[in-house]
């Protein structure tokens, strides 16, 4: 019997690990990504056995099915990806946002084969997908070991791993997280070393050399009417500000992943304010840790080694720590919960809400809320009143989903109310290392944090216009320039139709499904190992990337790759 | 880099002694050289026309970059919605924001007021990365940072041992590793109580899970700045500011001066005195305290003080002092933002207004006013809004108007507040500041406090040619009746140049160029045993106490834009 169910989305550990050591058209991502997770019980009465069809007004996937009992019944979870990507809603509500969590699906079992990823790509308009990966090639020699790295995988930017390396070939890596250990012992794998260009006639790649590719971005560039500069959260924050240049000088807009992961956070910062810390007062001071919509033990791996369980200043580890987990599914996170609460998709807002009238002593008058029971409210709040410092570290759970931006409003007055009694603070959990820094760039520039338009010469932001997947899929945009960045694996179908539809300029390290399709291809070289830059933290703690192998010859850094793009734009608007 | 040539300009340069005179400046290379040493011929000649010729403004206390005024943009989205400035390129980027500009606004603005050095007050350690990271983008202006050092565990741990040395060697060191400039108290003590949740901290209070109080914070880093041989004195925020009756702490505050005075010169800086110049008890019966602490600073020699002046209208309030940030948040309740910096400081952000009919802001206006009016050395007391706490720095127009006319002043007074009028004593001062004593206390004196006046606030030959142009002739003008030419005047300058760079002309930005950063490194003169020492101390400590690596934290030079190190010898 078929059934409506709820589509959820989010990071896995297996996800990222199978980006980072497979790429993306690798069999070990695909089986990471198109997989159903559903509840035993629903597998049951749907009555699946092999595979599974899912369907939503925007499209239609069969993945494979993996029963798992920490789902609740009554939603799917599948991980983000171009699979995922066919179901989730491309409209925004006027917060940039679109819906990638609660969204209705009907699921039906299937014997038909798992939809595979070209069929994906020719659904959103590509003809001919292109993929030569090169290794980079690699010299081995002098054995050295480098102290302290940072690591440019996610928002927590580890600084304290130690690499090992032969000649140019890292041997060991240590005290990273399986994402961070697959980032540096892979990241000579699927490269793109040679600037390609599409040619018109056969559509395909044609390599050619670096200058002839920079002059065909220019003039893609110099000619839009309103390109779209998007990316920058993979990348250092000198790059956002080159990046900010070229959106005035062209008078396009630019824009990060925010408008994807925390776009309504930051919304919601533009309205209440915010109380935030660094990761170090959590460690020194918090003995209340209440994880609310994220999942550290799959998205930010070291972040419960470096705040929860190390001794503190004035907190002993983690037996003086309590640690809450609210969430929709029994996540690995809140398999290490001493109290988890498990609320239905898309009610945090109300949850939010009652928590902020148990503060203030208002009766509860219905038996529960958002699934969970009166008294578990009232116990939840007396926790958080009588801490002596609590945080409250959330995700995407809050951002994509239900209320968006209100929820994240709500969460931050409760906690500045929290404050008339105890001390408390919030934080997101960022997704890309440097996705905060992309923000704060953008914030020093222009004023705004993200989706920042300079069409009339000045920079302006409207949420809901000016960003991105606002941008495609009402078709405003007439080229774009894609910087670190995977929009083709990570956004609706809708808006990645239209991109096809417009000149793409993709300026990546790696192989990405954008890169496939892109018209002008420029390798750069991977900031982090090969080049180095300022991130900043998802607590706003800068931090200086190392370089400690050279590039791979003729590849230059996002940084030089820019600054010649702009030089270009600049002499052919007459402006050099 | 073409020689320029100023003729026919009246020139004030209080360093050298000149009062207005018709007289030429030559320049070359970036610096002021002897105007006959300039080949006329080769060079670009400036007719100035009988203007004001004077240095290049120097302000020294204005939040201009850095996580708190990041956050202030990004929590103030209305700010921008209708201060934008199309770019005019290449010339010029585009300008939003008022109370938090962007970067460009910043530089062009104070460039296009004349002037050319700006220090951004205090940034915790931990994101003094950030805050050059903003400095190395803010166009045409040179900058510097002050570094916050008062509620540091490290420096408290060395404090609470009475380690003095290696208190000092810390201190020496975090300037280096952040390139920083100055130290910075803010509330001294107060943040350590906010991150445990405690209310903040008056001189005499214990600072909680330390045997100090902050009169010991701020003897001991006052002893340290002058034993290290700073070049700026400590920079104190007092404890207690924004609260009604607060000028005793700030008197007390003052005398604590003598204490530590080493060298020949002041020895410590209050800052915003305005925030802490309140008499009375409570709100409704607040009282200025101008007059008591501008009596104190004229028996004091020992001290410095700038304004925080009210200029009326929008302000975004930021500062370290966390705990009064959230009083304010209660008074205003609407937005609040705060951040605590692991084992350093904290900081809030509360958006505000001052109201001309408000009761309490009227008094704020006229403390300030009546401390500079009331003081009788322009060397020693400077002006500031505290930008954006207590007005934005594109208002010094005004306070220039203010305290050089009295009959401004007067149309003020008759907007204001009457019955808060009652409770001050500015309806009643006649002094009227002189042209000559303005360009001192915007000029001369911040460069001597900076202790950067060999190269800046002044027009001698050597300085460098930092050089604003004002549409006024100086000994024409009648400053008391034609305040209307003042405002207008220093809101824009005729022509500014900078580094030999014209950059202003005819009020106009012309060209975008990136100015210098300042910071001061008296580590390296430090013996290698007594470093190695301190280093061994400090890596446990730090592995310990953050959740970054010691080597990460470190700022290197190749990251700051153009670094202008300023090396000096500890007398240790």
């Amino acid at each position: 019997m078929p059934l409506t169910l709820k589509l959820v989305t989010g990071r896995t550990i297996e996800q990222g690990r199978s980006m980072e050591s497979g790429g993306k058209f690798s069999d070990i991502y695909r089986r990471a990504v198109a997989v159903a997770e559903m509840n035993p019980k629903d597998i049951e009465i749907i009555g699946i056995k092999d595979n599974v069809k899912i369907t939503s007004v925007y499209g239609s996937i069969v993945v494979n099915v993996k029963p798992n009992n920490d789902i609740p019944p009554g939603t799917v979870f599948i991980p983000m990806g171009p699979w995922a990507n066919l179901l989730t809603l491309p409209i925004t509500e006027g917060t940039g946002m679109p819906t990638l969590k609660n969204i209705d699906v009907y699921v039906e079992a299937t014997s038909e084969d798992a939809t595979p990823l070209d069929a994906i790509l020719r659904f959103f308009g590509v003809n001919k997908i292109h993929y030569k990966p090169a290794e980079r090639p690699l010299s081995v020699g002098i054995k050295r070991v480098v102290y302290d790295v940072p690591c440019p995988f996610c928002g927590e930017v580890c600084d304290f791993l130690t690499i090992e390396l032969d000649g140019e070939k890292t041997s060991r890596v240590l005290n990273a997280c399986p994402i961070g250990h697959a980032k540096f012992m892979n990241y000579y794998r699927h490269r793109v070393l040679t600037p390609m260009i599409r040619q018109e006639s056969n559509g395909d790649f044609m390599e050619v050399d670096l200058e002839y590719a920079l002059d065909k971005a220019a003039e893609i560039l110099a000619n839009a009417k309103y390109p779209l500069i998007y990316g920058l959260s993979s990348t250092c924050v000198e790059v956002t500000e080159l990046a900010v240049e070229l959106a005035e000088i062209t008078r396009g807009v630019v824009d990060n992943t925010t408008t994807l992961c925390h776009g309504p956070t930051v919304l919601a910062v533009q309205e209440v304010g915010s109380v935030r810390i660094t990761l170090g007062m959590a460690m020194n001071l918090a003995d209340t840790i209440v994880f609310w919509g994220c999942n550290p033990m799959n998205a930010h791996i070291n972040h419960i080694r470096r705040i929860i369980l190390p001794e503190g200043r004035f907190v002993k580890g983690r037996k003086e720590r309590k640690i809450i987990v609210i969430d929709i599914r029994r996540t690995d996170t809140a398999k290490l919960a001493d109290i988890f609460i498990q609320i239905e998709p898309g009610k945090d807002y109300e949850l939010f809400t009652v928590l902020r009238m148990a503060l203030r002593d208002y009766d509860i008058e219905v038996p529960s809320v958002a699934g969970v029971p009166r008294e578990k409210i009232y116990e939840l709040i007396e926790i958080m009143r009588t801490a002596k410092f609590g945080v409250i570290f959330f995700g995407m759970g809050l951002t994509q989903g239900g209320a968006k931006y209100k929820n994240l409003e709500e969460v931050i007055k409760l906690v500045q109310e929290l404050n008339e009694w105890s001390k408390w603070a919030l934080l997101p959990m960022r997704g890309h290392y440097n996705v905060t820094g992309s923000n704060h760039a953008m914030l020093w520039l222009t004023g705004y944090p993200y989706g920042v338009d300079f069409s009339r010469g000045f920079p302006k932001m409207i949420p809901g216009v000016t960003t991105t997947i606002d941008l495609l899929v009402n078709g405003d945009v007439d080229a774009a320039l894609i910087i670190a960045s995977d929009p083709v694996a990570h956004f609706p179908q809708k808006a990645v139709e239209n991109l096809m539809r417009i000149p793409k300029i993709v300026v990546d390290p790696f192989w990405s499904l954008s890169a496939s399709v892109a018209d002008v291809l420029i390798p750069s070289a991977v900031t982090g190992v090969e080049c180095e830059g300022t991130v900043y933290r998802l607590d706003d703690v800068p931090l200086r990337l190392k370089k400690f192998v050279e590039p791979p010859k003729g590849v230059l850094c996002d940084i030089d790759i820019l600054s010649k793009l702009i030089d270009r734009v600049k002499k052919l608007k007459g402006l050099a | 880099m073409t020689d320029i040539i100023i003729k026919n300009g009246f020139v004030i340069d209080p360093f050298n002694n000149i009062k207005g005179e018709l007289m030429d400046i030559g320049i070359s290379n970036g610096r002021i050289v002897d105007p006959s040493k300039v080949r006329e011929s080769e060079a670009i000649v400036i007719d100035a026309g009988e203007r004001l010729v004077v240095a290049g403004g120097i302000d020294i206390h204005s939040h201009i970059a850095g996580p708190k005024v990041n956050i202030g943009r990004l929590m103030r989205p209305e700010d921008h919605y209708l201060t934008n400035v199309p770019s005019k390129l290449p010339f010029r980027r585009a300008m939003t924001g008022r109370t938090v500009p962007n970067v460009f606004a910043i530089g062009y603005k104070y460039a296009m007021m004349g002037y050319t050095l700006v220090a951004e007050p205090a940034c915790a350690p931990l994101k003094m990365r950030h805050a050059h990271d903003e400095l190395n983008a803010i166009p045409i202006i040179d900058k510097m940072v002050f570094v916050l050092v008062d509620s540091n565990w490290l420096a408290l741990d060395l404090m609470a041992e009475n380690r003095k040395d290696l208190l000092k060697i810390y201190l020496a060191w975090l300037l280096y590793a952040t390139k920083g400039y100055a130290l910075k108290l803010v509330d001294p003590g107060s943040d350590v109580a906010w991150m445990m949740g405690r209310p903040s901290l008056d001189l005499d209070d214990q600072v909680p899970e330390y045997n100090l109080t902050p009169k010991d914070i701020i003897r001991l880093v006052g002893e340290a700045n002058e034993s290290l041989n700073l070049p700026h004195t400590i920079h104190v925020h007092c404890n207690r500011l924004g609260f009604p009756g607060n000028y005793i702490t700030t008197l007390n505050t003052m005398k604590l001066g003598k204490d530590f005075a080493l060298r020949d010169r002041n020895s410590i800086h209050i800052t915003h005195v305005q925030f802490t110049g309140y008499g009375g008890e409570s709100w409704a019966t607040l009282e200025s305290g101008g007059e008591v602490i501008a009596s104190e600073l004229n028996a004091n020699p020992y001290v410095t003080l700038d304004l925080g002046q009210v200029t009326f209208g929008e302000a975004t309030t930021m500062t370290a002092d966390a705990p009064f940030e959230f009083i304010l948040y209660h008074l205003t309740r609407w937005k609040w933002a705060n951040a605590d910096i692991e084992n350093e400081t904290a900081s809030g952000i509360v958006p505000y207004r001052y109201r001309k009919k408000s009761y309490v802001n009227t008094i704020q206006w006229a403390i300030g006013l009546e401390v500079l009016l009331l003081s009788r050395d322009p060397w020693r007391t400077l002006i500031t809004t505290d930008h954006p706490n207590a007005g934005v720095f594109t208002d010094y127009p005004k306070i220039f108007a203010w305290i050089m006319s009295k009959s401004y002043r007067e149309k003020t007074l008759k907007e204001v507040n009457q019955r808060a009028l009652r409770k001050c004593i500015l309806p009643s001062i006649n002094r009227e500041i002189t042209l000559y004593e303005l360009i001192i206390i915007t000029r001369a004196a911040p460069a001597k406090l900076l202790g950067l006046e060999d190269t800046k606030g002044h027009l001698g030959v050597g300085a460098d040619a930092d050089i604003a142009i004002y549409d006024i002739n100086p000994r024409a003008i009648d400053p008391s009746s034609e305040y209307e030419k003042i405002l207008k005047a220093f809101q824009r300058a005729w022509c500014v140049i900078k580094e030999g760079k014209i950059v202003v002309k005819e009020r106009e930005i012309v060209q975008t160029i990136y100015g210098k950063t300042y910071s001061v490194n008296p580590y390296t003169a430090i013996s290698d045993d007594i470093r190695k020492e301190f280093e061994a101390y400090l890596k446990d400590r730090f592995k310990r106490y953050y959740t970054v690596s010691l080597e990460n934290f470190v700022i290197r030079d190749y990251e700051i834009r153009k670094l202008t190190e300023v090396r000096i010898k500890p007398r240790l």
